[in-house]
């Protein structure tokens, strides 16, 4: 172990995050390894580490010979302190040894908030920020992810993004770069090859030119790079890498457990968001196949907790099939199994008594908005007498506590939607009292707000996000409605997150200086109140220039041209369209079990139609 | 309770926390295919204990680990199948049925290496044993009992005996100290030491547990 390292890791907070040497870490020999490849992950290692995605890629890229794939994670401020101090650069985890000197470094990027942690995981390994300052081949510097769809704000800093799923491409463009590695082409002549690989966007064969009212003119492809590029999928899900022996890590992490991916995609439509439309169309898993994979993960981890991963669990068809199968397992070896994700409607709540035997803490729902005519128009398809049920039944069956989500500030909200929020919880009181055997134990009802983020590649991509104040006011106004409630507790978000958020997910390159601004003046882990700042962030737009309002807060024209206009998730842009239309008629739209809406995505499958869902 | 393994913790693994350590413990049993007794009741559990809990950062060779072995595996299988599923650096040495009671377990053999990157001062040893032999020596450490949220203890008569070899760039500190009730970490002797004697305060420290010690100074197992 690295003599630097010895000395920092009594000094740090849960140095066990730091060290590797976990059971099932894969360790090669240096001299047997032609390529190495850093999976940065720009978050906590408890986060990272629970990431399914990353250890997929894991995984799969290590069954390659000659590549060595190894971790590293945003160390905590202590960690960075101690690094900086003694001169340490970011390492793999598995080998301790720069990841400067590594071939490609890529990282996961599930979320805008994680930007500032990209640059300074670069700045701690050594590394130029900026991929035009970084002028040879390795390492290269890629990134993927559900950000992806939108990369402008980090073009200057990465040198190609992949779209999509990232099983095929990866091991695609690994290739590439051993070829071009071998060959000794330029860095430039290899980004100019890589583009041509599908679901690579390279950002700086793309030249943006901006109209005076600061909407984007025109986009040029260089250098026979594609005008479109399409996102990756796996088609059949069967074929993909399951990691069944994975790593276990030896400190807790925030899902430690077995998770078993049912499907991709999700047939619903929620027109607020994004992962339903970007990873269409739904594929499922087979069912025998799964319960086989989660018993074989539970006997090569140890772990005795399995949860069903998907966008939302109950839309998998063999679902009851699934589960009775892997009770037969679970039961006898005291291993629970979990289902996140259940619409709050009859079958998922008898499904979810089947299951808990023994806890029952509290529900989660998100009805998302308070009146049925807004949950028609955002498409979020729960009907009140759904919700009133589940509750029902749950309070019936002892549950004495319910979560309820909901967003503020959705397109066509009016204060009638807001106070909608306080009726839908006294509703649920009201079931409560008529249904609960015992009222002894008192009844929790949590009413949690956020502000809605309208999100590229939805039908909500053109919408103008309410400002801090308003979104103040509507959260003021549900607040006195639910004053004398005293069975129900009120959270809401703050807005100061969101609106950077709305920024960066539909912003456009000429954001990157903001990024770098606010990251030099210490602008790190966004998404943890630990360190946010919303002031520091303010500062950093003021001193580029920039105004944030028309990024988070403008309604754009129906044809302007986007700033995500190059990557494609495959869903058409008149479809999104037409659904903001459907929107403000409230009307909703059916899911794809019930009938196709020519969404687009059905492309990506050979014959061009989608039989999953 | 009717088992036990004795096991080393080292290199990497040195990290890992008493808790996380014996999540690691009931995730290895289940994944070698070991069958152990569960905790009765409301959430049941792989039932595992750890005989005394160390501290992270310190490697040893003598943790003792309590647990029941069910099923029909001979001890002698279990060392070697717990091992080859264990994070690196976990070596199971031993797997024996419980003969002696744990509070019969009273010393514990460190190893303490103090290191001077810029060579080690010639007066350290001189120093350090003349701490070592002080009459006593009264500390506090935080206590959430207590009110006044810390207790004092004496911790020269919690030392039963020690030696000291000096190297170029360091002084090793081979101590037997009280294990349990109330035992001494020697995380406080470096702490006192450093207090008593700020300029020979070592650049790094390294804590080892050798071997774990009976009221004889047997060996315990």
């Amino acid at each position: 172990m690295n003599r630097t390292l010895e000395q920092i890791l009594p000094k740090v907070q849960k140095p066990a995050r730091y060290t590797g040497g976990e059971y099932n870490e894969i360790i090669k020999e240096r001299s047997r390894v032609d390529t190495r490849y850093a999976l940065c992950f720009p978050d906590t290692y408890e986060i990272g580490m629970s990431n399914l995605g990353c250890r997929i890629l894991y995984g799969m890229m290590n069954e390659v010979e000659g590549v060595w794939c190894e971790r590293a994670y945003a160390p905590w401020g202590d960690m960075e302190e101690e690094m900086r101090r003694e001169g340490m650069l970011l390492y793999g985890l598995e080998s301790g040894d720069p990841i400067a000197d590594f071939d490609i470094i890529g990282f996961s990027l599930g979320y805008e908030m994680a930007y500032t942690n990209v640059l300074n995981m670069l700045d701690l390994a050594g590394l130029p920020l900026r991929s035009s300052e970084r002028t040879a081949l390795s390492p290269i510097v890629v990134s993927g992810g559900t950000c992806a769809a939108n990369p402008e704000p980090l073009a200057p800093f990465v040198d190609f993004f992949i779209l999509g799923e990232g099983e095929e491409v990866t091991l695609e463009y690994i290739e590439l770069y051993r070829r071009a590695r071998d060959e000794d082409w330029s860095k430039e002549e290899f980004l100019i090859e890589v583009a041509q690989i599908k679901g690579i966007y390279v950002p700086s064969l793309y030249d943006v030119e901006y109209q005076e009212d600061g909407t984007i003119a025109k986009i040029t492809p260089l250098k026979g790079a594609p005008a479109v590029v399409e996102k990756r999928i796996m088609e059949h899900l069967d074929e993909a890498f399951f990691p069944v022996k994975t790593i276990i890590p030896s400190t807790e992490i925030v899902h430690d457990r077995v998770v078993l991916e049912l499907f991709r995609g999700c047939i619903r439509g929620c027109r607020f968001c994004q992962a339903g439309y970007a990873y269409r169309p739904m594929r499922c898993r087979d069912a025998e196949k799964l319960a086989q994979m989660g018993k074989d993960a539970c006997s090569a981890s140890g772990y005795q907790e399995i949860t069903l991963s998907s966008l939302s669990t109950t839309d998998y068809p063999p679902l009851m099939g699934l589960c009775d199968d892997l009770l037969e397992y679970c039961v006898p070896n005291d291993i629970a199994l979990s289902l996140p994700s259940l619409r709050a409607d009859t079958f998922s709540m008898n499904l979810m008594e089947r299951l808990q035997k023994v806890r029952k803490g509290g529900l989660t729902f998100a009805p998302e908005a308070g009146t049925q005519r807004l949950r028609d128009a955002i498409n979020k398809n729960l009907s009140e007498e759904d919700l009133m049920q589940s509750c029902k039944t749950a309070f019936m069956g002892g549950w004495s506590g319910v979560k309820l989500y909901f967003m503020l500030g959705l397109p066509t909200e009016t204060d009638e939607d807001v106070l909608g929020i306080a009726d839908l919880a006294r509703k649920v009181y009201q079931t409560w009292r008529d249904n609960a055997p015992s009222r002894a134990r008192g009844i929790r009802i949590s009413v949690s707000t956020s502000c809605f983020i309208p999100k590229p590649n939805t039908p909500f991509q053109w919408e103008g996000q309410v400002t801090m104040e308003e979104y103040q006011r509507r959260v003021n106004l549900l607040r006195e409605a639910l004053r004398k409630d005293k069975s129900v507790t009120y959270h809401w978000h703050d807005a100061d997150t969101s609106i950077l958020e709305a920024v960066f997910s539909r912003g456009d390159r000429r954001l990157a200086p903001v990024i770098e601004e606010a990251w030099s003046k210490g602008a790190k882990f966004d998404a943890w109140t630990e360190y946010f700042s919303y002031k520091r962030w303010a500062e950093a737009f003021e001193h580029c220039g920039i105004d944030m309002s028309f990024y988070a807060n403008r309604e754009r024209t129906k044809d302007e041209l986007f700033p995500w206009s190059v990557p494609s998730i495959g869903v058409s842009r008149e479809f999104l369209w037409q659904e903001r239309e459907l929107c403000y008629a409230a009307k909703i739209t059916p899911d794809c079990k019930h009938q196709c809406s020519a969404c687009g995505a059905s492309k990506f499958l050979k014959g061009g139609v989608c039989t999953n869902g | 309770m009717a088992d036990r393994l004795l096991f080393a913790k080292t290199g990497r693994a040195r990290y890992i926390s008493h808790l996380d350590l014996m999540g690691t413990f009931q995730r290895a049993f289940f994944r070698a295919g070991i069958e152990i007794k569960h905790t009765e009741g409301y959430n049941r559990h792989p039932f595992v204990s750890i005989a005394l809990p160390l501290s992270v950062g310190f490697s040893s060779e003598c943790e003792i680990l309590e647990f029941g072995l069910m099923g029909d595996i001979p001890h002698e299988e279990v060392p070697q199948r717990l091992t080859d599923v264990m994070p690196e650096g976990i070596i199971i040495q031993k797997c024996y049925p419980v003969e002696r009671k744990l509070k019969e377990l009273s010393h514990l053999n460190y190893i303490i290496n103090m290191e001077y990157a810029e060579g080690r001062p010639t007066e350290v040893e001189v120093a350090l044993r003349e701490f070592l032999t002080r009459e006593s020596h009264v500390m506090r450490k935080k206590s959430k009992k207590a009110k006044c949220g810390y207790t004092e203890f004496d911790l020269i008569p919690l030392v039963h005996s020690f030696g000291l070899e000096c190297h170029r760039d360091s002084i090793t500190l081979d101590a037997i100290l009280a294990a349990q009730n109330p035992g001494l970490n020697p995380e406080f002797i470096r702490l006192a030491f450093c207090e008593a004697y700020p300029e020979y305060t070592p650049d790094f420290v390294s804590f080892h547990r050798r071997e774990v010690l009976d009221g004889t100074m047997s060996v315990f197992r």
